[in-house]
């Protein structure tokens, strides 16, 4: 009888004791990273979210669904939130509701993220800390750890591929690659807070922000219309959304392997609007190489030729300016500015053309010289053998 | 030598005193001895060629010399200072892209009528900067980058702001100079 | 008209003096006189300089901020700019393989001899200048090669007791090389050097006039028994004709080297880049740098950079007070001749390694 209870109070001690180890050690880490937190240094303490009826000592983890809702009570009070920043913004949780996960929180859906999943629990920082898991860089990490697992994403009936896709993409070799925080990361198009696919009609505004001449090219095109009824989502339609690699003039075309040819095909003026998108684009490239290759032939002859690199940037500009002038879809703007772009390509051609024949015109001036010099060096040759020969008895200057 | 030299004073004063003489006499004789007629000819012929090439040489020598201390039609290279075109023809609120050395700089009046020069490449990816006189900005059309009236990147990408000129005036020529 | 130009210079000018002196002069003919035309060459090298030199001031602009693009205007805009600029950069290094070909052929000839020792001293500080002159000239176009060279170059100066930190200081115009390092080397490039150059030119002509072409002691001792070994040529006409060919040579030789192998412009010097590698100077320090890479870092407990520069100093002045520890015996001659076939081959090595170990 004694051995059983001492078993039984083994066992319950046994049970309770290694709990409350592993309670103390989970404290002990909360506690520490809790020393680097953004709410630490503001004068906040455990107690301000672990909040007990129970009195000091007790540090219930909030539920899933209370997070948002419990962080909303100090940021989204504007009069509290002046006190440690007066600029800064406090519809994080009203934006966080018209979200996709947040509704789904509201639902008592828990896999969705909330406040912590995002920002961490005890270690916030704050967004503009490179060590923040929402700083421009560590963003689409941060997503990628739910949207880019696909047995996660399966319960939702969703692919895992945006993050991957958006890796290989344009923005993400700006960002990740030269540093240009201006690159556009998850948030830029879907928001943070508010988290939400960009609308098929809306996401064009999105693009719009930085790419304003495209966009505003786009808008007063044919095209605008005929997507809008076709309900096609505009720039996505020929770009993408995530893994939007670099545009190529190859896109443009009626020929197999081309973007337009998707919708279009050589017959009507389309078509024909098409084929001469694509000569002038490529016209434009070719006077660019031509004019590229004999700027460095002349460079590798050691002819200086800065005035023709000056016109090449030139063109190259207008290159660029031609591109964004597909978006009109009409040839007539286009053709404005491949004209000036081929004139400064020729000019810089010419340039590199003239250094050429300034090294042929050096060549042969110098074979004119070494000419005269040569006759020269020949009859001075024999005068100096037609002297008459010193007689060995000259009386020799001044003793040797 | 001393008697080849000696030789050589004789036919100076016999060409002197003997005008038949003198006409095949040249300057050149001057280290000649006295030789046959025959001789005399061969050496004229080849004091006279080596006077041609030796001229044609000197010539080689100083025609481009000639050429080098003519100073060409830009004076200076415009790698610190360039010009900029007209003052009076730069209205307020507008502005004007120029070359400078081998990279654009923008001049701009602002609207109170002050003159202002940057760089005109935008510190983004490098396009060409222009000025906005709707939206009283220098504007990138690339990526929708913008710069305020004193050069500082405000919107957009752009990381830096643009390098900023001084602007002078000479008559009515604006005159840019990078600050070292 | 000309016939009465000549009287009315003679009467004012030493004219006539000069012309019976020149008239006079003879030179030696033997199988080691073709050596004789080296002097020569060399000043007339130096003429070039001085005229190439004088035509790049019209245009150059000795400041950090406008040397390199002065260097690219007259290479690109001004007429001929190239032409003048590739004959500097060729010239000088012809006139430095000139200046030590003819101090190698004096030493192995024996010229120094009595009494010709001032003649020996002021030529070996005539080549010291020539290098002083290609050290501060390289800096002056202002790209990244010669602004690093120089900077390496000048922190040999540091290993120099006592005085080595001031040195440094002098020649850099600061602590480190910058714009003030080139306004420096510039001043001493074309007013200090060329100065002193002159004055020492002029003593060492005046020398060889006074003393005459000097006769290897084989060639002496060979005449007495055999007087063909040995004719003497006057020197108007017949050797500065023989000059004269060889200068024009040389002259079409700078043409055509400047037209198919143009000096390059390089990039612009950036005092905060990172050094590029394979920095290395001019070929003829390159023997020098190539011996202070290979010394150990000691020595017998002195500093390994220190006890090479120690022995570079003594050389150079041994060098100049060859002339007096030389002792005119078959014996002593032989010693001489040994020390230059060993320098020589010394040099030649190190130059070679040094070309060998920086090829990409």
């Amino acid at each position: 009888m004694r051995g059983t209870v001492r078993i039984a109070v083994a066992a319950i001690a046994l049970s309770v004791f290694p709990a409350t180890v592993r309670a103390q050690t989970a404290v002990e880490t909360a506690k520490s990273a809790f020393g680097e937190d953004v709410h630490a240094a503001a004068g906040l303490t455990c107690a301000a979210c672990h909040v007990s009826s129970r009195g000091a000592g007790a540090l219930p983890i909030p539920s899933r669904t209370a997070i948002a809702p419990l962080c909303a009570t100090c940021h989204s009070d504007a009069a509290y939130m002046r006190r440690f920043d007066p600029q800064v913004r406090v519809d994080q949780f009203l934006q966080y509701q018209t979200s996709v996960h947040g509704k789904r929180m509201a639902a008592d859906d828990e896999r969705v993220a909330t406040c912590t999943d995002c920002h961490g629990v005890h270690g916030i920082k704050r967004v503009n800390d490179a060590r923040s898991p929402v700083a421009p860089l560590n963003v689409t990490t941060t997503c990628g750890r739910c949207h880019g697992d696909p047995a996660r994403m399966k319960l939702f009936g969703r692919e895992a591929t945006p993050p991957g896709d958006w890796s290989a993409s344009v923005h993400a070799a700006a960002l990740i690659k030269r540093g240009d925080t201006s690159a556009p990361t998850c948030i830029a198009c879907h928001g943070s807070h508010g988290a939400t696919p960009p609308g098929v009609t809306s996401v064009a505004n999105v693009c719009a922000q930085c790419h304003v001449r495209e966009a505003e090219l786009f808008r007063v095109s044919p095209k605008k219309e005929i997507f809008d009824a076709l309900g096609e989502p505009e720039c996505l339609t020929c770009h993408r959304n995530h893994r939007i690699e670099p545009p190529q003039d190859t896109w443009v075309g009626v020929q197999e392997g081309s973007v337009c040819v998707e919708c279009h095909d050589e017959s009507g003026d389309s078509g024909m609007t098409i084929r001469r998108v694509r000569e002038e684009l490529d016209g434009l490239s070719a006077a660019l190489s031509n004019a590229d290759a004999v700027l460095t032939r002349a460079e590798r002859a050691g002819m200086l030729v800065d005035d023709g690199r000056t016109a090449f940037q030139e063109a190259r500009e207008y290159r660029v300016q031609s591109r964004v002038l597909v978006h009109a879809f009409a040839l007539a703007p286009l053709l404005k500015v491949t004209t000036e772009g081929t004139a400064s390509a020729r000019r810089a051609q010419q340039v590199g053309e003239a250094a050429m024949l300034e090294l042929q015109t050096r060549r042969r001036g110098l074979a004119l010289a070494t000419l005269v010099i040569l006759a020269f060096l020949g009859t001075l040759w024999l005068k100096i053998r037609r002297l008459p020969p010193p007689s060995s008895q000259q009386p020799t200057q001044r003793a040797m | 030598m001393t008697r080849a030299f000696r030789g050589s004073r004789e036919i100076f004063r016999t060409a002197r005193k003997n005008p038949q003489a003198r006409k095949s006499i040249r300057w050149g004789r001057l280290f000649s001895a006295m030789p046959s007629l025959e001789t005399r000819d061969r050496r004229n012929v080849l004091n006279w060629l080596l006077g041609l090439w030796g001229g044609g040489v000197l010539g080689a020598v100083f025609y481009p010399v000639a050429r080098y201390l003519s100073p060409p039609d830009i004076p200076e290279a415009a790698a610190v200072s360039a010009t900029a075109g007209s003052a009076r023809a730069l209205l307020p609120n507008s502005g004007r892209v120029v070359p400078f050395g081998s990279r654009p700089a923008i001049v701009v009046r602002t609207p109170a009528g002050e003159l202002r020069a940057f760089s005109a490449t935008c510190t983004h990816l490098d396009c060409t900067v222009q000025y906005r006189s709707d939206l009283q900005r220098i504007w990138c059309a690339c990526h929708n980058g913008q710069y305020d009236l004193n050069g500082r990147n405000i919107a957009g990408p752009p990381p830096r702001p643009l390098e900023t000129y001084d602007v002078n005036l000479k008559d009515d020529e604006i005159v840019i100079t990078r600050r070292s | 008209m000309a016939s009465r130009l000549r009287p009315w210079l003679e009467e004012r000018l030493p004219l006539a003096d000069l012309l019976e002196t020149l008239r006079h002069k003879t030179v030696p003919h033997h199988r080691y006189s073709g050596w004789y035309y080296f002097g020569g060459m060399t000043l007339f090298l130096f003429a070039m300089q001085v005229g190439t030199g004088a035509l790049l001031l019209l245009y150059y602009r000795p400041s950090a901020t406008e040397a390199y693009e002065s260097v690219q205007f007259i290479v690109t805009r001004v007429p001929f700019g190239w032409l003048v600029r590739s004959i500097h950069a060729w010239s000088a290094n012809l006139m430095v393989a000139c200046a030590f070909a003819h101090l190698f052929s004096v030493l192995f000839l024996h010229a120094y001899r009595r009494p010709r020792e001032l003649t020996w001293v002021s030529g070996v500080l005539l080549l010291l200048l020539t290098l002083a002159f290609g050290f501060t000239g390289y800096l002056l176009p202002w790209n990244e090669v010669s602004f690093f060279a120089t900077r390496v170059g000048t922190d040999i100066a540091a290993t120099v007791p006592v005085i080595g930190h001031g040195l440094v200081r002098f020649l850099r115009g600061g602590n480190d090389v910058s714009g003030a390092t080139l306004t420096r080397l510039f001043g001493f490039h074309v007013a200090v050097l060329p100065a002193i150059a002159t004055a020492l030119v002029g003593l060492h002509l005046l020398l060889v006039q006074r003393h005459g072409m000097s006769v290897p002691p084989s060639v002496e001792r060979n005449r007495a028994a055999d007087p063909g070994v040995m004719r003497t040529i006057p020197f108007l006409p017949h050797f500065l004709l023989r000059d004269l060919f060889a200068w024009t040579a040389v002259l079409a030789m700078l043409a055509a080297l400047s037209t198919f192998y143009p000096w390059e412009l390089g990039t612009k010097a950036d005092p905060f880049a990172a050094a590029p590698a394979g920095i290395r100077p001019e070929w003829y320090f390159l023997w020098a740098f190539e011996a202070l890479k290979h010394m150990p870092s000691t020595l017998a407990g002195i500093d390994g950079e220190f006890v090479a520069v120690a022995a570079m100093g003594i050389m150079g002045i041994g060098a100049i007070l060859l002339p007096f520890m030389a002792r005119n015996t078959p014996g002593g001659r032989r010693l001489v001749v040994w020390t230059g076939i060993v320098m020589l081959l010394f040099m030649s090595a190190m130059t070679a390694l040094a070309l060998a170990g920086n090829t990409p």
